[in-house]
């Protein structure tokens, strides 16, 4: 075969497929719809990018002026919104169980007194652990209550003995830490999670459609018919087959990074390109294992559950909420063989810090690195069209 | 009398139909391996996967690297208490910011503390001192191991460098100066804040929901490629009755399930030190709504499957969905209401929150009301829904059959006379 029959080929496969992805609903809903809901989902979800006015209960002991003022400086943190104000701490623990608040703050009795006598009165505040994201944010709110609760006190007693705030805010806190945090100042959960939610949902429909398309070829016979459009040559019919969906999930992909770095402006500290190669190589890569999937489980059923577990895996052991470094050192190293791994640390290199090129670049040739997977599984995947009987 | 007779009759019938149903139901699901895979290997393996990918729960010595460029006892000594907490591990002490980006840059740390040259001046003449930390936003959870870290330090070292410097002449006035209203911080039910005890019950609970809907989905979509009518009811005197085929296939689900609930709501905790607080008879009154209506929903969608393997291709995604819904990372008062409706589609919702409070928190039955009686409301719908689909299927089917007996009949008339 000529290299100019071989394009032919590639273009008579590819046809085919068109034809095939236009006849059936169920590839415009996985290929376009599933991504468009989720998109929307999670960026609907996020848009205030932080929880605000987290419910909390307070326990107020002391029943005075001062803590009725603390309350209300409680309730006008962000974060923070008092619900309600109960008469013991085993209520108040309760509606904690009943879910109606995630935070309790403790006021002791006596709290106005003592404070102003140096008894040391002590706040407590509680966080639900179970819900981890509202714990954290409402003991960031409640800690800095408390401190300036104590400051407050300070500051009354140090005007008293005729020091300047300067000097008061010297002894209350002779040192503070100013917090950066590089490149999502805001903590912006949105930014956060859906820079990697958003490319794992569209690795999963890759890795799903891939092996349905090849796999459904298989089931029902037409593999030959599939081959033969190739004029018998599998590198063209397999690229024929996939070349367009790979226009289709490029075109999802961009559109998703339009929508995250262009509609909603999330940081992009390296401009467009290397996001866009990086997305482009996910694409690939994301085929390729596809291909390898259905090539070493050539039952459509194994191969889409296969890719099914290892798709949904990924949101997990790539490492964005939970950081990989933190995991066993067997998952760190199975972490590498998901695609969205690597891009995921492209994102962060590039998109939210803005680093060199040279940084990245091992992960850009991982992603390459995929593409082998589709030669190394390829003899399998040829007997399999040819001779593969389907046990249902 | 005979009226009576005849109605004791069609109960006997419809009690042997459903085991008869649930025998066959079950046969099916285990010459299945791709069912077997969604009843069996994945609620099996699964759980274990993710206790095990989230087990070490927390962040331990996140890598810091240090910009000293005040160079003093006092910042040498910042520098050795935050070396010291667990969370946080000092990688080195660079001259200038210059070369600490570069480790950032390297992934050789993942935040910089960086002292100004004034830092011990300022303490020392009795003025605010600044310390910048900044952090890798690669995980939320670097972040928050330097901060808490940081700040426990600055406060210890800032208090001791009062009571140092300013001895009052009262013991009094001492604590007023240093330290007026101390506080404490409790965190409760999850006490490390560890990222398992956080996440994987719920996760735990949606694949009971997400491998049903796929192994029952598939079922269908099996018996509706195999029959030569496409249809979800087999020709067959026994499935017969609407209500013989939904409790007979309900009773296979649920007794398979059940061994399934054991392993993953008693075992994989214990295995891995989960949360599981939760007193065991409330941990089973509460699942078994949730088992029933995620087989009716599971049985109703089975209704519009029409290939075996549609299901994956469906479902498989909203799982992400899914768990988001469920609010128990992203708050549940901070849902749109147009997903919080959504969300009240699926047993998984209210599920996730009621289980997570009876194991984690250790509510009892009557602090999650709300969410067991969405799960009861869920089962009767869906069981009705359920009810409706194969009913229309069973109408089918006799259509088909009674076409069927009359073309046959047809041909021997036809063969007859000719």
């Amino acid at each position: 075969m000529t290299f100019k029959q071989w394009i032919e080929a590639v273009g008579d496969v590819a046809r085919r497929e068109v034809k095939r992805l236009l006849n059936k609903p169920l590839y415009l809903f996985c290929m376009l719809l599933a991504p468009a809901i989720s998109v929307v989902f999670l960026l609907s979800l996020m848009q205030e990018g932080l929880p605000t006015d987290l419910p909390i209960a307070v326990v107020d002991l002391d029943n005075s002026a001062t803590s009725r003022n603390l309350i209300r400086q409680l309730n006008a943190f962000e974060q923070t919104e008092v619900v309600m104000t109960t008469a013991s701490f085993t209520e108040a623990r309760t509606e904690m169980q009943k879910g109606h608040v995630y935070g309790i703050f403790h006021i002791p009795a006596d709290f106005s007194v003592e404070a102003t006598t140096g008894k040391q009165p002590t706040l407590s505040f509680y966080t639900n652990g179970t819900y981890l994201i509202a714990a954290s944010l409402l003991f960031r709110d409640m800690k800095t209550m408390s401190v300036l609760a104590g400051a407050s006190v300070g500051l009354q007693t140090g005007t008293a003995k005729g020091l300047t705030t300067e000097q008061i805010m010297g002894q209350l806190q002779p040192i503070v830490v100013d917090t950066h945090a590089i490149g999502n100042p805001w903590l912006n959960y949105s930014v956060y999670l859906n820079n990697s939610l958003l490319p794992g949902i569209l690795q999963l429909m890759i890795f799903l459609i891939t092996v349905y398309s090849i796999g459904t070829e298989i089931k029902f016979s037409t593999s030959r018919e599939w081959l033969r459009t190739g004029r018998n040559s599998f590198s063209a019919s397999l690229l024929g087959k996939l070349l367009p969906q790979t226009v289709v999930f490029t075109v999802v992909g961009m559109a998703m990074l339009a929508v995250l770095y262009g509609f909603n402006a999330f940081p992009l500290n390296s401009g467009w390109g290397p996001m866009v190669g990086a997305m482009f190589l996910l694409v690939l890569a994301s085929q390729a294992v596809g291909v390898f999937m259905i090539g070493v489980l050539p039952t459509l059923r194994l191969g889409l559950s296969f890719a099914s577990l290892f798709g949904m895996l990924a949101f997990s052991v790539v490492g964005f909420s939970f950081p990989v470094q933190a995991m066993y050192p067997s998952v760190q190293a199975l972490a590498k063989l998901f695609p969205l791994r690597h891009y995921f640390l492209i994102y962060i290199d590039q998109a939210l810090n803005g680093r060199d090129l040279i940084f990245s670049w091992s992960h850009y040739v991982w992603l390459a690195a995929f593409l082998i997977l589709p030669v190394l599984i390829s003899k399998n995947l040829k007997e399999a069209l040819l001779n593969f009987k389907y046990v249902p | 009398m005979k009226r009576e007779h005849r109605l004791i009759d069609k109960i006997k019938q419809g009690i042997q139909d459903t085991f008869y149903i649930w025998i066959e139901e079950l046969k099916h699901v285990f010459r299945d391996s791709g069912v077997m895979i969604f009843f069996f290997l994945v609620p099996l393996a699964y759980p274990v996967l993710y206790a095990l990918i989230y087990n070490p729960e927390v962040v331990r010595e996140a890598k810091l690297v240090v910009v000293d460029q005040s160079d003093t006892y006092l910042s040498r000594e910042f520098i050795r208490r935050v070396n010291a907490t667990a969370d946080v591990e000092v990688v080195g002490v660079m001259a200038d910011m210059e070369e600490a980006k570069r480790m950032l840059d390297e992934k050789k740390a993942y935040g910089i503390l960086a002292f100004p040259p004034e830092f011990s001046q300022e303490m020392h003449a009795g003025r605010q001192a600044r310390v910048s930390l900044y952090s890798d936003m690669s995980s939320l959870l670097f972040y928050k191991a330097f901060l808490l870290s940081a700040t426990e330090v600055s406060l210890d070292l800032g208090r001791e460098w009062t009571a140092h410097n300013h001895p009052q002449s009262t013991e009094e006035l001492q604590r007023i100066t240093v330290d007026p209203i101390p506080y404490e911080a409790i965190t409760m039910f999850n006490t490390q804040s560890g990222f398992a005890s956080f996440l994987v019950p719920a996760i735990l609970v949606l694949v009971i929901q997400q491998t049903l809907i796929l192994g029952i989905c598939m079922l269908g979509g099996t018996a509706r490629e195999k029959s030569r009518f496409r249809s979800l009811v087999p020709l067959n005197r026994h499935y017969e009755g609407t209500l013989r085929i939904v409790l007979g296939k309900a009773l296979t689900y649920i007794v398979l399930y059940g061994i399934v609930c054991v392993w993953i709501f008693a075992i994989v905790p214990r295995l891995f030190g989960l949360p599981q607080v939760g007193h065991p008879w409330t941990v089973l009154l509460f699942l078994l709504p949730y088992l029933l209506a995620c087989i009716f929903l599971s049985m109703t969608l089975s209704g519009f499957m029409v290939s075996r393997e549609s299901p994956m291709l469906i479902f498989v995604f909203t799982s992400v969905i899914l768990l988001f819904l469920s609010g128990v990372s992203w708050p549940k008062e901070m849902i749109p209401p147009f997903w919080q409706a959504v969300g009240y589609i699926f047993p998984s919702t209210p599920a996730v929150q009621g289980f997570v409070r009876i194991n984690t928190a250790g509510a009892t039955l009557s602090e999650v009301t709300h969410e067991y009686q969405v799960l009861w409301l869920q089962t009767g719908i869906y069981f009705l829904t359920a009810c409706i689909i194969y009913r229309y299927q069973i109408i089918r089917s006799r259509v088909i059959s009674h076409r069927l007996h009359k073309h046959v009949k047809n041909r021997t008339k036809a063969v007859s006379l000719g």
